[in-house]
């Protein structure tokens, strides 16, 4: 048989193959085909590829071989789909491989300690007026200062802001929080940006924290100044919030470690290997600030009095404690 | 069969679960930056649309709900439309939908959720300075940038092409010619696949670049054949691709194998060499993949 010939017997195949995907195409999320459609489309897929394999025992032109490469390439993609979420895998993910992920994890390790040691640290020396006169100043600028002193004037609850402005600030600290710990993650790949966002991050906060804690800020029972109306509303959402930020930035250490130290395997292997891993950290970490943002948003600005945020804060840690420490503690050496 | 040479060329392959070897074209960073900016474009769309769709429902309540429920999309969407998007929509976001890209893993297959988040995550680094990601995809060969090569992925072309079949042979002295060429003649495959890539490309050239290019195989093909040597060498080709891809030679073959075993009445299909003569009507017991594909009745051809 000919070319010609067999060209011509194949190609209404081929086109029905082609009217296959363009309808498959059409509707990218649900398949819409009805059954006996659908294997005739996998029939005619696998004659496809079976004209593709033996292409060169057929001498088929160049031209054509090219455009049983394209059809073949469009076909098995429709065949072949992406697959979803694996929700019901999600509680496990979120449950057993994360806190036992985190718990060995040194980079998570590491970062805790970089951020919560420059955290006191900065903190410390914003506080003392002796160890470093102006570092409060030098760090967060005048301007910022008195922001914050201007934000926090006023006893929290008694400031006016309704449900209204809770939804909103919700929404922005969702936004924003969950945007830093993300970029934290992603920067953490280059490691000196990462490392660069998160150290910022651990100054600044602790400089507020120092500055505000200062005596002449914080003020006295009953009349809190700026920095008591601080404390008041930042105990509560800390504990996940401050977690979530370096767990994310671990989680991006990891990433950049993974290609920098590769260990026993290639550069990409290993990265590839350290993405898998940390996906589902940096999932829980969103999660996390999440949680923080309702509590931020809702509880936090609240009238409540400060035993209760404090309680809340008490036990957002334990939580935190059980389940990075208890759910992530290895089970072989416990029993 | 000579060693395919991997040609310098932005092609992968893929190796189905069919057994079959095909190829895709992957995507260059001039190809995926209209997609990310119709994708960017979207989002924008979008997200004005939600506000003045939120305001429209909840403005009268609370104007602060609407200003949370926005940051919140907002973050969705800076996040993970495009993961979300190539999750559901099987590794195409609308941008890529436009540009017939699509995203598959390194092996080809399709990709799953977590990897598709991922890549999308870690595009913030890639867009770090404008520079990181288009760096690093000049520096490997697949054109990954850093979410791709984390999460082991590969954006590839799937754009369509047109069946143009055999070529049409414009000139019917080709035709004749075809006729005085020496039946005992068989086309090697390289040659073949030579002649298909010109025939298929000529009526591009000008009639003294058709004759330069077809020189080099046509000059030795006319002393082989004997054929005067101002014989048009274009013509030449045209007339062996006739030959090849188009003419019905099963008459040719039959009256070649009659005139050889008339010659020597000894020599039985086992002596003949393969390939060159007929085979043997009778196969004992043809491969599934023959059976498959039909490819028993083209065994007979000059193989």
């Amino acid at each position: 048989m000919k070319v010609v010939e067999l060209l011509e017997r194949r190609r209404r195949n081929w086109q029905e193959l082609e009217r296959s995907c363009d309808q498959l195409q059409a509707s990218p999320r649900v398949p819409k085909l009805p059954p006996p459609a659908m294997s005739r489309f996998a029939a005619l897929y696998r004659a496809a590829c079976a004209d593709l394999a033996l292409a060169h025992a057929y001498q088929l032109p160049q031209n054509t071989v090219l455009y049983l490469h394209r059809l073949v390439g469009r076909a098995h993609n429709q065949l072949y789909r992406s697959r979803r979420f694996e929700f019901q895998k999600w509680s496990q993910m979120l449950l057993h491989d994360v806190p036992k992920q985190v718990f060995n994890d040194r980079c998570v390790q590491l970062m805790f300690v970089l951020f919560w040691g420059l955290f006191i640290l900065s903190a410390w020396l914003s506080y003392s007026k002796t160890a470093w006169p102006d570092f409060a100043e030098q760090m967060m600028g005048e301007q910022t200062i008195n922001q914050l002193e201007e934000m926090y004037k006023n006893p929290i609850g008694d400031s006016g802001r309704g449900g209204d402005e809770n939804a909103q600030m919700w929404g922005y600290y969702i936004q924003n929080n969950a945007g830093i710990g993300l970029r934290c993650f992603a920067w953490g790949l280059l490691v000196i940006p990462g490392l660069l966002t998160t150290m910022f991050n651990a100054v600044f906060l602790g400089s507020a924290f120092g500055y505000m804690a200062r005596p002449e800020v914080y003020g006295t029972a009953p009349n809190y100044g700026p920095g008591g109306h601080f404390f008041h509303f930042v105990t509560a959402h800390g504990p996940f919030e401050l977690t979530a930020i370096c767990l994310s930035a671990g989680a991006g250490l990891r990433l950049g470690l993974a290609w920098m130290m590769p260990g026993p395997f290639t550069r990409l292997a290993s990265l590839q290997k350290a993405g898998k891993a940390m996906m589902p950290v940096i999932l829980a970490a969103v999660l996390m600030f999440v949680i923080a943002a309702v509590i931020e948003g809702f509880l936090s600005p609240s009238p409540l009095p400060y035993e209760v945020k404090a309680g809340v804060a008490v036990i957002s840690s334990a939580l935190l404690t059980f389940y990075f420490v208890v759910l992530g503690f290895p089970r072989r050496l416990a029993v | 069969m000579p060693s395919r040479q991997q040609p310098i060329d932005s092609i992968i392959q893929v190796v189905t679960p069919e057994n079959i070897a095909f190829e895709y074209r992957l995507a260059g960073p001039f190809r995926r930056l209209p997609a990310l900016l119709i994708d960017y474009t979207i989002m924008f769309l979008v997200q004005i649309v939600l506000s003045i769709g939120f305001s429209m429902i909840f403005g009268w309540v609370s104007p602060g709900l609407v200003g949370g429920l926005l940051a919140i999309s907002w973050f969705i969407m800076s996040w993970f439309y495009a993961g979300l998007f190539e999750t559901f929509c099987n590794g195409q976001t609308p941008g890529k939908m436009v540009c017939s890209l699509r995203v598959l893993t390194d092996h080809g297959q399709p990709i799953n959720g977590l990897q598709a988040v991922l890549r999308n995550i870690l595009s913030a680094a890639d867009l770090l300075l404008g520079v990181v990601g288009l760096s690093v995809m000049t520096m490997n060969r697949r054109y990954q940038r850093l979410g791709d090569l984390v999460a082991g992925t590969i954006v590839v072309v799937e754009d369509r092409q047109w069946l143009t079949g055999v070529a049409k042979l414009d000139d019917p002295r080709s035709i004749q010619l075809a006729a005085y060429l020496p039946p005992n003649f068989v086309v090697s495959r390289p040659m073949a696949r030579a002649l298909a890539t010109y025939v298929e490309r000529r009526r591009f050239f000008s009639l003294p670049r058709r004759r330069e290019v077809a020189k080099h195989l046509a000059e030795p093909l006319l002393e082989r054949f004997g054929l005067p040597s101002d014989t048009s060498y274009d013509l030449l080709l045209c007339a062996l691709y006739y030959r090849t891809f188009i003419a019905d030679r099963s008459q040719d073959e039959r009256l070649l194998a009659e005139a050889q075993a008339a010659a020597n009445p000894f020599a039985g299909f086992g002596q003949a060499m393969p390939g060159q003569y007929p085979q043997p009507p009778y196969q004992p017991q043809p491969l599934p993949q023959q059976q498959l594909a039909g490819a028993g009745q083209f065994g007979q051809g000059p193989t």
